[in-house]
């Protein structure tokens, strides 16, 4: 008699595998044969997927149509069958999937759509920000700014695309009418994506607000990641930049390394 | 035998009709907050740590008890559960503390991969080890006890050496869990499976329920399907008084999850289910 694992390792197998020599052994159901009730599992297992993505991503199925959404989804799970009992997470390698899906090729900006659609959906439930949050501030010396280091908080995300996707996204809400003028061509965005109360937010970076954002989030302390920041632009207003982040707490004051908990030794 | 027991009474949740509470109508339930005994939500959907989701289930527990149903835990896979999802649930259940925990008799993880659904088990010795043992870690990681539903069954197994009610009755007997009884799965099933749904109610260890659902289900091909889509079949509602009557009045849930209706289709299906909790003597709240 097979094991628990074995029994399901094989359900699992001709549920995701297409595995057409037919079902697992010893399923009964009530005296009908049980492809009935096998199929019903299916059917519900890739609609659970298909569900699931169309939640997430909204504005690939309406570039791409339901059809093809559903055929891309259905490909999607066997490159990256679901690694969570929580649904709300299985989108999480769409874009990438997209990216190397052959009958996607034709639509060089549907991973980035997707990129974006992804850190919408994680910033929209991700930890608020903290009010406190500043406060540290008010304990540095000014002697000390130079030192200083940041994160990027929770409910932000940065996303770079050679494609104007925060329009792209806008042009497909429900309801937008299309913009004739729309150029997907019209050149790339960097977007800092940010919920503000409940809404979430797209807002285009300059250069130098992401350069400064970018070497901030990525662990450089503030003195060095000004100076990157005005070798690319000399008259960067890095005062304002700062305050601007600091004020929509997109980014967060780590503690100076002093009072951060060290290792224990 | 007369199994009637005074109500469980949980912590929070009153034995009075509830319903499945779904985004659509959030909004409404806090603008007009209708009379309505308890309200449960889906765990998985409120893993967030914060934003418009976490926000509304806090404003929901200002008004309302709210019982948390899990459906990803896969507590009958073999293997180890997923620590990852067992956190993220301690946390909500800690941060909100509602009066009901329950997850589903199922599994849904076959090695590292989730087909998230509800799949059936065969109900073996091996099987009930599996189950206890997820069971008293949950509990144990929880620090309280977790009600376990049935689910629709559309296959059973061939090596199956129990029946679903023994193989609960031992699970509660062993994990001290409660029961979720679903009583619309115990119809669909007992039409896919060829057993008696009354035979079945009589064989549930009546003193371990402590919540009910019910939810309309539909008729595919020969089969009938939980689709949780549409309006309770009268065929439910009789199994649902005949349970009450033999129960006495447990914390009833209208599930309504596909093709969701106005909030009044279910706040009526909720005044229902409650005419038949408050027929029987045994109502509390």
């Amino acid at each position: 008699m097979a094991s628990l694992h074995e029994l399901q390792m094989a359900f699992a197998e001709a549920v995701l595998d297409d595995a057409p020599e037919g079902l697992p052994e010893g399923l009964l159901a009530g005296g009908r044969p049980p492809g009935e009730g096998f199929g019903l599992y299916r059917s519900s297992v890739f609609g659970n997927y298909r569900k699931a993505l169309r939640a997430v991503y909204p504005v690939v199925e309406r570039l791409v149509g339901e059809r093809f959404f559903a055929y891309a989804a259905d490909a999607y799970v066997r490159v990256h069958p679901s690694r969570c009992g929580d649904l709300n997470r299985f989108g999480s390698r769409f874009a990438e999937f997209l990216r190397g899906f052959p009958a996607a090729s034709g639509l060089a900006y549907l991973p980035d759509a997707a990129r974006l659609e992804w850190a919408i959906e994680a910033v929209f439930s991700a930890q608020d920000p903290d009010p406190a949050a500043l406060l540290p501030l008010a304990r540095i010396a000014e002697v000390d700014y130079p030192g200083l280091k940041f994160r990027l908080a929770a409910h932000c995300r940065l996303i770079d695309s050679p494609w104007p996707v925060d329009r792209l996204w806008q042009l497909n809400q429900p309801g937008v009418v299309w913009d004739e003028e729309f150029d997907i061509a019209a050149g790339g965005v960097s977007l800092l994506v940010c919920r503000s109360g409940f809404e979430v937010e797209l807002r285009r970076l300059g250069a130098a607000e992401r350069a400064l954002l970018d070497s901030l989030a990525g662990g450089s302390a503030l003195g060095p990641a000004c100076e990157g920041v005005l070798e690319i632009e000399p008259s960067a207003p890095i005062a304002s930049m700062l305050h601007g982040f600091l004020a929509t707490a997109a980014l967060q004051v780590l503690p100076p390394e002093r009072d951060r908990p060290g290792p224990s030794r | 035998m007369n199994d009637r027991i005074p109500c469980a009474d949980p912590v929070g949740v009153p034995c009075a009709a509830g319903i499945g509470l779904r985004t659509c109508h959030f909004r409404e339930i806090l603008g007009r907050r209708p009379k309505i005994g308890w309200v449960e939500v889906h765990s998985e959907n409120f893993f967030g740590a914060g934003g418009q989701p976490r926000h509304w289930l806090e404003r929901i527990c200002e008004h309302y008890p709210v019982s948390l149903h899990g459906v990803g835990l896969s507590l009958g896979s073999a293997g180890p559960l997923d620590r990852d999802h067992l956190d993220r649930l301690t946390r909500l259940v800690r941060h909100i503390e509602p009066g009901l925990v329950s997850e589903h008799l199922s599994w849904s993880m076959a090695g590292q991969r989730h087909l998230n659904e509800l799949l059936p088990l065969p109900y073996t010795d091996e099987a009930l080890a599996v189950v206890c043992a997820h069971v008293d870690q949950v509990q144990d990681v929880l620090g309280r006890q977790i009600l376990v539903e049935n689910i629709s069954r559309y296959l059973g197994y061939r090596q199956s050496t129990m029946t679903e009610p023994e193989f609960l009755a031992e699970l509660v007997a062993r994990s001290g869990c409660g029961l979720l009884l679903d009583v619309n799965n115990v119809y669909v099933s007992a039409h896919n499976l060829g057993f008696d749904a009354r035979d079945y109610l009589e064989a549930i260890p009546a003193a371990a329920v402590a919540e009910i659902h019910l939810a309309g289900h539909a008729r595919i091909g020969g089969m009938l399907v939980d689709t949780h889509g549409t309006r309770v079949a009268d065929p439910v509602w009789e199994l649902y008084a005949a349970t009450i009557e033999r129960l006495g009045a447990r914390p009833t849930l209208i599930e309504w999850d596909n093709d969701i209706p106005p909030l009044a289709v279910l706040l009526g299906e909720a005044e229902r289910a409650a005419g038949i909790l408050e027929a029987t003597d045994g109502i509390a709240a």
